[in-house]
């Protein structure tokens, strides 16, 4: 049987305040872009909406809507406290 | 081994460490201190320590901060901070260290040492450093209150 599915796969961490949200990490797939990813992250951890965060693809922070390559890693940022 | 930063040192591509798990030692201080007294070109040092505070939320104290980071973006981030200091200010030498894990209030947490020729460099480079790894660093503070509720860090 053929297979369909995009085998795209998404590795998703979560940091500070959003790891308690959302656990530390999961593993996604058919997802093509960031704001698909984003969208589908709200729906799955609605708590979301309320947290402000930046997105790194590949550890680059992204500022628009981006492509997702195979076998990326997506990082979802609150805001840094360190020192 | 690398108390003193060399060329060399500031072109090698693998990100140096600068995470400790807990707090930093007093006693790794003084000792970090003591090896710069080899280096005699050196006339200025500028030390940044970050200490945890006491902090009161909500009439609940502040009893420690738990640091985590996102290691490798924060260390390859580190780097470039390195860099772009090394080729602003002419230091002899820099050494950062961060802490991971649990750091209770009074202890050290944040470790930035410069040196120089001159005083200028080594203060101006230490400020901005320490400004850089606050706003640029993926590292996340989770105060801890006596209570053991706790409450996620913001920079001011």
């Amino acid at each position: 049987m053929l297979i369909m599915e995009n085998g795209k796969r998404i590795q998703v961490f979560f940091f500070g305040k959003l790891s308690e949200i959302a656990g530390a990490a999961t593993t996604l797939s058919n997802l093509h872009n960031t704001d698909e990813l984003i969208q589908h992250l709200h729906t799955q951890f609605p708590a979301l909406a309320n947290e402000k965060f930046a997105v790194a693809v590949n550890k680059q922070t992204i500022h628009t809507n981006t492509e997702l390559p195979d076998n990326c890693t997506v990082a979802l940022l609150p805001p840094f406290s360190g020192g | 081994m690398d108390a003193i930063a060399n060329t060399s040192n500031i072109m090698k591509k693998t990100p140096k460490n600068i995470f400790t798990e807990g707090p930093i030692a007093p006693a790794f201080i003084s000792d970090s201190i003591a090896k710069h007294s080899s280096n005699t070109s050196i006339g200025g040092h500028s030390i940044f320590l970050g200490q945890v505070r006491a902090d009161v939320i909500d009439d609940k104290q502040v009893i420690a901060i738990e640091y985590t980071a996102y290691n490798e973006l924060a260390l390859e981030k580190m780097h470039q901070i390195r860099e772009a200091i090394f080729s602003k200010y002419p230091l002899t030498c820099m050494h950062i260290h961060h802490s991971l894990g649990r750091v209770a209030v009074g202890e050290i947490c944040l470790f930035v040492f410069t040196s120089s020729a001159h005083r200028r460099a080594a203060i101006d480079a230490c400020n901005e450093i320490v400004e850089r790894i606050k706003n640029e660093l993926p590292i996340w503070g989770k105060e801890i209150l006596e209570d053991a509720s706790h409450q996620w860090k913001v920079n001011q």
